[in-house]
């Protein structure tokens, strides 16, 4: 019985391990700690198996049960990064910055998403408070739907589109901070008048 | 125009409010409808949509699965071993 068991959930859980370990990492920031909640979530999984409805959407199942293990028991021992202002979140933040910036009118804005460097836009996201970067990593990474996500995090549908919304919204300021310090962008950022 | 036709059409407010859902194709067939029309003929808001669908692409791609590391392959089959 218990091999059956073994067999049936290790099989479950396979195509969900780089996913789970990804999302863990962006989560604690740290290797150690996401391997960590990886093994936990697994086990708490195993042992509630018996609640898990065959046939129904694993993948979410099992993202509840990480998101859970990691707001109980890791994310107090996480350190938040510093206090995030929530002024001037405009809509198409990141667009209307380039624009008026003159270096980068010569050559596309899409160009400029592509030169930025993978750590920069893993840095960005990480900077995020974790509420925020959750929803963002589970829609923009994940590709789980707003009711996928409402059902993973336990919130209302409200909730997540305005997390999600404001992460994003976030994510751009942070990207163009990066920008800046990073030198992808190096005039005096006169905005055009 | 009367009240109904104009609210037949979106404008560049409207695409404003409506983008985030736009990108997650969370819009019904109508909105999306209206919300493509109005791109058909506002370049600007066309180019800041393709932007965020641009961004939003650039993020899946460059936050792609990281690989676990050999130790965690390790720690999941000791665990696997050990459940009963």
């Amino acid at each position: 019985m218990a091999e059956n068991k073994q067999r049936e959930f290790s099989e479950l859980i396979e195509p969900h391990i780089s996913s789970l370990y990804s999302t863990a990492l962006r989560m604690t920031r740290n290797q150690n700690d996401a391997e960590d909640l990886v093994q936990d979530t697994l086990y708490k999984a195993y042992k509630a198996l018996a609640q898990y409805q065959r046939n129904t959407n694993f993948r979410a199942w099992i993202f509840r049960i990480l998101v859970n293990t990691f707001i109980t028991a890791y994310r107090k021992a996480v350190k938040q990064p510093q206090k995030v202002s929530y002024d001037d979140l405009e809509e198409f933040f990141l667009y209307k910055r380039l624009d008026e910036t003159v270096s980068i009118q010569e050559t596309s804005k899409e160009e400029f998403l592509e030169s930025m460097f993978d750590d920069d836009v893993k840095e960005a996201l990480e900077a995020l408070p974790y509420q925020f970067r959750l929803v963002v990593l589970l829609c923009d990474v994940e590709g789980f739907s707003y009711n996928e996500i409402a059902n993973i995090i336990d919130a209302p549908l409200g909730t997540v589109m305005s997390r999600l919304y404001r992460g994003r919204k976030l994510l751009q300021r942070q990207l163009w901070d990066y920008a800046k310090k990073r030198g992808y962008i190096n005039d005096d950022f006169k905005a055009k008048v | 125009m009367t009240l109904k036709q104009k609210s037949e059409k979106y404008d560049c407010a409207d695409i404003e409010r409506l983008v985030q859902k736009y990108i997650d194709s969370g819009l019904n067939d109508h909105e999306k409808q209206l919300f493509e029309e109005h791109l058909e003929y506002c370049l600007p808001c066309d180019k800041k949509v393709s932007f965020e669908l641009k961004l939003k692409s650039i993020i899946r791609h460059k936050m792609s699965h990281e690989v676990p590391p050999e130790n965690l392959k390790n720690k999941i089959s000791n665990l696997l071993e050990h459940l009963e």
